[in-house]
């Protein structure tokens, strides 16, 4: 510790500190304009001069200078605050006051600084600049007229997301802030860059015009996209949720936001949303009353009660804690069912079948703070980035702040591959397993597997043949990321699952689980594995118990037993199985064919829209409640709006159906909290007050065995590609659909080809292509690039609209013909 | 006894030969005095309102009254697509025309604002705009 003086205050801090964090310490606030917490020091502003008495006579910056033994130090003296006047006047020179018209106003920071330091006049003259502002990026405005070249921005965009979209260009009064060619901004649109400007020169353009900082309601909630659980603040208005507020002290991400989180919040203002119950009268939907719908769906509910094998629920991982309690509750023990999922079956069998039988729990035994805490990373599929971007982030500053060993072993590369020192291993699609079971048998091959591991003999067997080329890949690779893997002193593996991924399920958990049990690289921090979940409250549904259990049926066998007629009544709170689950076809003959479909959505979706009743559900910023995050971290959700029209939340539905079926009735929301913290082991001694902002992590007890995972061969089918689906980076599950963000930079179903396969087939970017499988034939717009290998094909399933299910089946991968339309 | 009654005559004598205080209200207009706050107007600048949807007078407004949307036209320019006055809450305190920071709004001498139906007290921005 080092200890200093400040305007007096004696203060102590770590060696590695500036004046400026010492001062923030002791809270003393030295203004600044182009510092972050997040980002590396820079000193462009010189907004923070202060006076040390050891080094009397100039000024320094308090935000780059490193403190030092005894250092004393004035932060407003005379000639400090003179200072800083000439520093804001030489700004405003060029700075246009625009105030009026700029959405910065009120939460600008040379604006404040101005009315702090009275700075009503200017002893400088010359023009202002004229840059030309980009109008054509549908989400962030650029009006570089307004910079002050405190390059926060480009910092962000090249430390935190490493894109590095822009640059400062030319020199002296000619520099600006530039993108590639000074053309119009091309990035990942992730917002960073907004939500750092200290001033307007950097705007979001959904919020362009819309309020006032100060006139919004801030509340603070958690994301509802993936399963990362990053908070923010939405800033809301007259019953609208109008914006995300970036506070660089939010959560572990310390405000950082994705594209999604940033700029997907409209789908809860959305006009399509659902307003009012509808009932299917003479094969039409039609509006009805509360009254009407709940009495109907009660007496279907009620009378399946005597058949419950007949009653079917599935549920989206997006409701609440409380929520999805009181959906298995509800059909669990008052219908007396056991025919519940929360995904279409495989999404989530890494965690309740994987996860539980390696390691003892439903749940990662490694939390999100281990990603940064680690030496080796272990990315399974380089869509960790775009299926969880914002631990895709915490990957990039575990590499590049604190030289963190990145291997990927992935189907095709992504955006982690460009990552420093990052190696990628590219195998053939559908064969992690295979390359796990490899991996498990370099390590006991090299002699490296930790001494004493229980199973080992039976992994010995169940791996003997496991090689290299069975996984497509070289077995120098596998015994290169064996060999690191092993000898790091800590390793964590990352292993995103979900609907886009089929073969992400119980067996490839386990192989995974092998690998980091086989080396000890678990139990301890920045070591384990972290099974990422898709949706926001994925490790709830499973924590709740949303899965089948005993003889009931998954969601893939619920869907059979629609079709087969075995099923008569289904219950669908949230989820969009036309759209997300394998095999369209199948599935719209499977819910045509079911006696009565009751769907509460926020709105009418493709599967809503084949229901009996429809039940117009709240959006997560219309309710109060708690989230479970994949790092176990358990967090308050807070209302920020009234309902949309006479929408409901889905505790509320629920709760009304408990009750008219005979079940429990709760006054709110937090008394079923009361019982989840009493009846789930991992809630216990949970309180949501005592969750506070921050959240609490649970705690896991492991008790890890290695479990021989059976790896399926997959190898290529001469003449056809392999058809690999996923997330694309904009959008999460099938809601972002209908924000406005996600939709304006991807708006439509892709499949990504190879640049050798695309000349081969003739066809370039954005052709109309017609992919067909044993299963169907979709069409959507062709990519080019060099990102998947070549026989490979990669398409996101998020799209009602040439949505890739309709040729898939379920299988862990497709094989798949091409042609240009 | 008998003054104070002569004082009073007189006085009331006096009335009888000065002009009358009252105004004959409608025939006869008052004369208002300049700083009156009455009913509020837009100005108009270009052939457009000089309001730039700033949002500051519905922010210092203390009844509450103004609602101000912004809209951005063709230019990518900031204006006021809505602009309403609730005029059965205005207290007539002025303190948008002070905030303001475009002298796009001022208040005018039309004090006769009595009417007949709650929704003939909302002044939209149609109706506020400086009238040429």
């Amino acid at each position: 510790m080092v200890n200093l003086t400040i305007d007096g205050k004696q203060v102590a801090v770590e060696k590695d500190a500036t004046i400026y964090d010492a001062a923030k310490a002791c809270g003393i606030k030295i203004p600044i304009l182009c510092h972050d917490k997040k980002l590396h020091p820079f000193g462009g502003c010189r907004m923070c001069l202060v006076e040390v008495e050891q080094m009397k006579g100039r000024l320094i910056p308090a935000c780059t200078t490193p403190v030092t033994e005894g250092m004393i130090v004035q932060t407003t003296t005379d000639e400090i605050v003179k200072a800083r006047k000439l520093v804001l006047e030489l700004l405003l020179l060029k700075h246009p006051i625009d105030c009026p018209v700029c959405d910065a106003a009120g939460d600008c920071d040379l604006q404040n600084l101005t009315y702090e330091y009275k700075v009503n006049m200017n002893r400088f003259v010359d023009e202002k600049f004229n840059h030309e502002i980009d109008y054509e990026n549908p989400l962030i405005e650029r009006d570089m007229n307004r910079c002050i070249h405190c390059g926060k921005c480009a910092r962000i965009c090249d430390e935190i997301v490493s894109y590095g979209a822009y640059t400062f260009i030319n020199r002296g009064i000619e520099a600006k802030m530039g993108t590639e060619f000074d053309g119009p901004l091309n990035c990942e649109f992730c917002g960073s860059c907004v939500s750092v400007c200290p001033v307007g020169a950097l705007n979001s353009r959904p919020f362009k015009f819309k309020a006032r900082w100060w006139a919004l309601q801030k509340t603070k909630s958690v994301c509802s996209y993936c399963g990362t659980g990053c908070q923010l603040t939405l800033g809301s208005k007259d019953g609208k949720v109008l914006t995300t507020i970036y506070d660089e002290n939010q959560g572990f991400h310390n405000g950082q936001l994705c594209t999604r989180g940033r700029f997907g919040y409209q789908f809860v203002n959305s006009d399509k949303r659902l307003t009012a119950p509808m009932i299917r009268k003479n094969g039409n939907l039609q509006e009805a009353t509360w009254e009407e719908a709940l009495a109907e769906v009660t007496s279907r509910l009620s009378a399946g009660k005597s058949d419950p094998a007949s009653v079917a629920a599935l549920a989206t991982p997006r409701l609440t804690n409380e929520e999805l309690y009181l959906f298995g509750k509800l059909f669990r023990g008052t219908v007396g069912t056991d025919n519940i999922d929360h995904s279409a079956g495989y999404a989530h069998e890494a965690l309740t079948k994987g996860a539980v039988a390696s390691f003892g729990v439903a749940a990662s035994p490694a939390e999100i703070a281990d990603v940064q805490k680690s030496n080796l990373l272990l990315v399974v599929k380089s869509d960790a980035y775009e299926t969880h971007p914002v631990i895709g982030f915490e990957i990039n500053l575990g590499v590049k702040r604190k030289g963190i060993a990145l291997r990927i072993v992935s189907d095709k590369k992504g955006k982690l591959t460009r990552l420093p020192g990052a190696k990628t291993t590219v195998h053939a699609p559908g064969n992690e397993v295979a390359l796990f079971n490899a991996l498990c048998k370099s390590v006991i091959d090299q002699g490296l597997a930790a001494e004493g591991v229980a199973g080992l003999d039976a992994l010995k067997a169940a791996v003997a043949d496991a090689t290299a080329e069975k996984a497509g890949v070289t077995a120098e690779e596998i015994a290169a990321i064996a060999k690191e893997f092993a000898s790091a002193e800590k390793a964590l593996i990352i292993l995103p699952i979900g609907q886009g991924y089929p073969g992400h399920n119980a067996a490839l958990a386990n192989a995974a689980a092998n690998l980091a049990i086989l080396t000890g690289q678990y139990g301890k921090e920045g070591a384990g594995l972290l099974i990422m979940g898709e949706k926001n409250n994925s490790q709830g549904a499973v924590d709740m118990g949303i899965y089948p259990k005993g003889t009931g049926l998954n969601a893939a066998a619920i869907i059979d037993g629609c079709a087969n007629g075995n099923i008569k009544t289904l219950f669908v709170a949230g989820e969009n199985p036309v759209v997300s689950y394998p095999n369209r076809k199948k599935v719209e003959k499977a819910l045509e064919n079911v006696e009565f479909m009751v769907v509460s959505d926020l709105f009418l979706t493709e599967t809503a829209a084949m229901a009996d009743v429809v039940l117009p559900a709240c959006s997560f910023a219309e309710k109060s409640g708690t989230f479970t995050s994949l790092g176990r971290r358990v967090q308050n959700v807070r209302k920020a709006i009234p309902a949309v029209g006479l929408a409901k939340s889905d505790f509320d539905i629920l709760n009304a159906l408990s009750q008219a079926l005979g079940g429990a009735r709760y006054n709110n929301q937090g008394e079923v909290f009361t019982e989840i913290a009493a009846n789930v082991p991992a809630y216990k001694g949970l309180t949501q007050a005592g969750l506070k902002d921050e959240g609490a992590v649970y705690p896991v007890a492991l008790s890890a065995k290695l479990v021989p995972a059976a790896a399926q061969a997959s190898a290529p089918v001469a003449g056809k590609l392999t058809l690999v689906t996923g997330s694309a980076l904009y959008h999460c599950g099938t809601m972002s659909r209908f924000g406005e963000g996600p939709m304006y930079v991807c708006p439509d179903a892709y499949a990504e080809l190879n640049v050798a396969d695309a000349a081969a087939l003739k066809v370039a970017e954005g052709d109309q292509v017609t992919v067909t499988s044993g299963t169907g034939a979709v069409q959507v717009v062709a990519k080019v690039g060099k990102r998947v290998p070549q026989g490979v094909v990669f398409s996101p399933y998020h799209f009602g609209e040439g949505s890739v299910n309709t040729i898939t089946d379920g299988s862990e991968v497709t094989y798949v013909t091409v042609a240009k339309k | 006894m008998i003054m104070p009654l002569i004082k009073g005559l007189q006085i009331t004598i006096s009335h009888m030969f000065k002009k009358p205080v009252t105004l004959q209200y409608p025939t006869e207009r008052p004369d208002v005095k300049p700083g009156f706050r009455g009913l509020h107007a837009l100005n108009v600048s270009h052939d457009k309102a000089k309001c730039v949807a700033c949002y500051l007078c519905p922010t210092v407004c203390p009844a509450k009254c103004i609602t101000v949307e912004a809209g951005e036209d063709q230019n990518h320019d900031k204006y006021a697509a809505k602009y309403e006055i609730d005029m059965l809450r205005c207290i007539f305190c002025g303190y948008c025309v002070e905030a303001c920071p475009v002298d796009a709004i001022r208040m005018t001498e039309q004090f006769e604002l009595a009417n007949y139906s709650r929704a003939d007290f909302t002044y939209t921005k149609d109706r506020l705009l400086e009238k040429k």
